[in-house]
């Protein structure tokens, strides 16, 4: 793992993540330099579903990217709380490439398990749990390459969830399906939150689905990546895309965004 | 399928057959006829003589040996000194495509001795290992076995030959890994030794599998080739050149078709275990 900030006592009891001042300085091969993220304040609350939205090219997977450890930060830190721990119960769902080619789904899914040294027995009962609670049951053995776009995010997401984690980090994780499947997901994800309760930010540039799945919505300015617009959602779930404050919200992210294209 | 649609797939079958066969048939007919018009046969055998040779692999010439005992040195030292190739190349390979330190000290002196011809290692190898065989470097002067054809020298010049396809390729194959699996699997926990097995080496191992496909390969042409320089004193390159010194040209063709037999086997086998190997097939999605 990169080497991170050390970690303090939080101020607040239940925050499961700390932001201040985050900034990301990317460096080309011509010299040139571009500023990804700018201070970035954020405070991520445990049980939190945060969700991202911002234009392509925003920096939005780059702060994804620093609050997974992938990166590191050029200023300012960000400061997880004492029982988020990496390789333990952070876990990050991708777009692509979600799914190692090579095992088998209830392979793929039991990764996390085999590399924690738990028995073989324990972690095939698990595994099959885990797959019925994704609507995967029957395709044990199947390999990526043979299932379909929307089934094989539903296998990354029991991946993760074999980890049992307390942060669940996702990379616009639904953004290579169809609608339908989209839409079908998206429901499979909400009530995975609401029995477990995990923290989880999820990226994303369609507004549509920020606001379905987020209890907060932070809307991203473009270079650089700065915390525009910060939205509290409390409509009741499931949530109905065709209500008035529904709508109304969408107009209003929509207008946020189109503003910072012009 | 109806019973029409069987007769015409089977004689689809066999028309695929016949074509097949015409090529062989079509040449040993034109090769006996002109053997037969020539009739030198310690220039050109007929097929019939050199057929006869084949029919009787156990047939000890002079002191040489025979066809099939030839062979089966040729063999053993083969699969031995690909064997270590394998270990030493796939190894070396993941560990400088993963470790971009040691990959930066090794690699130069990899480019400077690859293009060498592995052949032209065979002197030094000998006087390295002068003709040392396998049962000696355990203690043992004569096994009376047919590991004491085995001599150290062939094996190092095998060793060559096999290395450097295993080596590029495997390292090929790990540096193409994808960057997402390794993060993929440092985020579920894995460590770097559990990394090393669980992703770099079934990530590579389409790449691993050609390489080491192209090594045998490479071994076989090598192995013939240097048991027909000076010093050799078995093998089925040996005793190609020492029928051909003797001008016993039906030796020499047979142990043509053998040579040719043989790594045509050892393609397909590959090829076999490839396939089962990689069932999941290099598709990333």
């Amino acid at each position: 793992m990169t080497s991170r900030p050390n970690k303090q006592k939080l101020p607040e009891k239940q925050a499961a993540l700390e932001i201040r001042g985050l900034g990301r300085i990317f460096h080309s091969d011509l010299g040139s330099t571009v500023r990804a993220l700018q201070d970035i304040d954020l405070t991520v609350c445990s049980g939190e579903f945060l969700t991202l939205v911002g234009a392509t090219g925003c920096g939005k997977t780059t702060l994804l990217n620093l609050i997974a450890g992938f990166e590191t930060p050029d200023e300012g830190f960000i400061r997880l709380s004492d029982n988020l721990q990496f390789g333990e119960n952070i876990a990050y769902v991708f777009q692509h490439y979600t799914l190692f080619p090579w095992r088998t789904v209830s392979r793929n899914v039991g990764f996390a398990m085999e590399m924690h040294g738990i028995s073989r027995r324990r972690r095939k009962q698990k595994t099959i749990e885990l797959l019925s609670k994704v609507g995967l049951t029957g395709f044990e053995n199947a390999y990526a390459h043979e299932l379909s776009g929307g089934m094989r995010q539903r296998a990354a997401i029991a991946q993760a969830l074999a980890m049992q984690p307390k942060l669940l980090l996702m990379d616009e994780p639904f953004g290579a399906v169809d609608d339908s499947t989209r839409t079908e997901l998206q429901q499979m994800i909400t009530e995975l939150w609401q029995e477990n309760h995990t923290t989880i930010i999820f990226v994303t540039h369609n507004i549509d689905e920020a606001i379905v799945l987020g209890s907060r919505v932070l809307v991203l300015s473009e270079r650089p990546g700065r915390i525009a617009h910060e939205y509290k959602i409390d409509l009741p779930r499931p949530r109905n895309r065709l209500a008035k404050e529904f709508t109304n919200l969408f107009i209003e992210i929509r207008t946020a965004l189109s503003g910072q294209l012009d | 399928m109806s019973k029409e649609e069987l007769k015409i797939s089977k004689s689809r079958n066999y028309s695929k057959l016949i074509r097949w066969v015409a090529g062989p048939v079509i040449l040993l007919l034109i090769w006996q006829a002109a053997a037969h018009y020539y009739n030198q046969p310690w220039i050109f055998p007929s097929v019939t003589r050199v057929l006869s040779q084949l029919a009787h692999p156990l047939r000890q010439h002079y002191a040489s040996g025979s066809l099939l005992s030839n062979t089966l040195i040729s063999l053993l030292r083969v699969i031995l000194g690909f064997s270590l190739a394998a270990v030493v190349g796939v190894t070396l390979g993941i560990v400088m495509g993963s470790v971009t330190f040691i990959r930066d000290i090794i690699e130069p002196v990899i480019e400077l001795l690859r293009p060498l011809c592995p052949i032209a290692w065979l002197p030094f190898a000998i006087v390295v290992f002068k003709l040392r065989t396998l049962p000696q470097l355990f203690g043992i002067d004569y096994s009376h076995t047919i590991f004491d054809q085995v001599q150290l020298g062939m094996i190092f010049v095998i060793f060559v030959g096999g290395f450097f396809p295993v080596l590029t390729n495997t390292l090929d194959g790990v540096t193409g890994v994808r960057r997402n699996y390794l993060l993929l699997a440092k985020t579920l926990g894995a460590s770097r030794r559990q990394i090393f097995f669980h992703v770099y080496l079934p990530a590579s191992m389409p790449m691993i599998l050609t390489g080491l496909r192209q090594g045998l390969g490479l071994c076989w042409f090598v192995i013939i080739a240097a048991e027909m320089m000076t010093g050799g004193d078995s093998g089925i390159g040996y005793l190609l050149i020492y029928a051909s010194d003797n001008s016993a040209m039906d030796i020499v063709i047979a142990a043509m078709l053998i040579i040719g037999a043989v790594g045509a086997l050892l393609a397909f086998l590959m090829r076999r275990i490839m396939h089962s190997f990689v069932s999941w097939k290099p598709k990333e999605v």
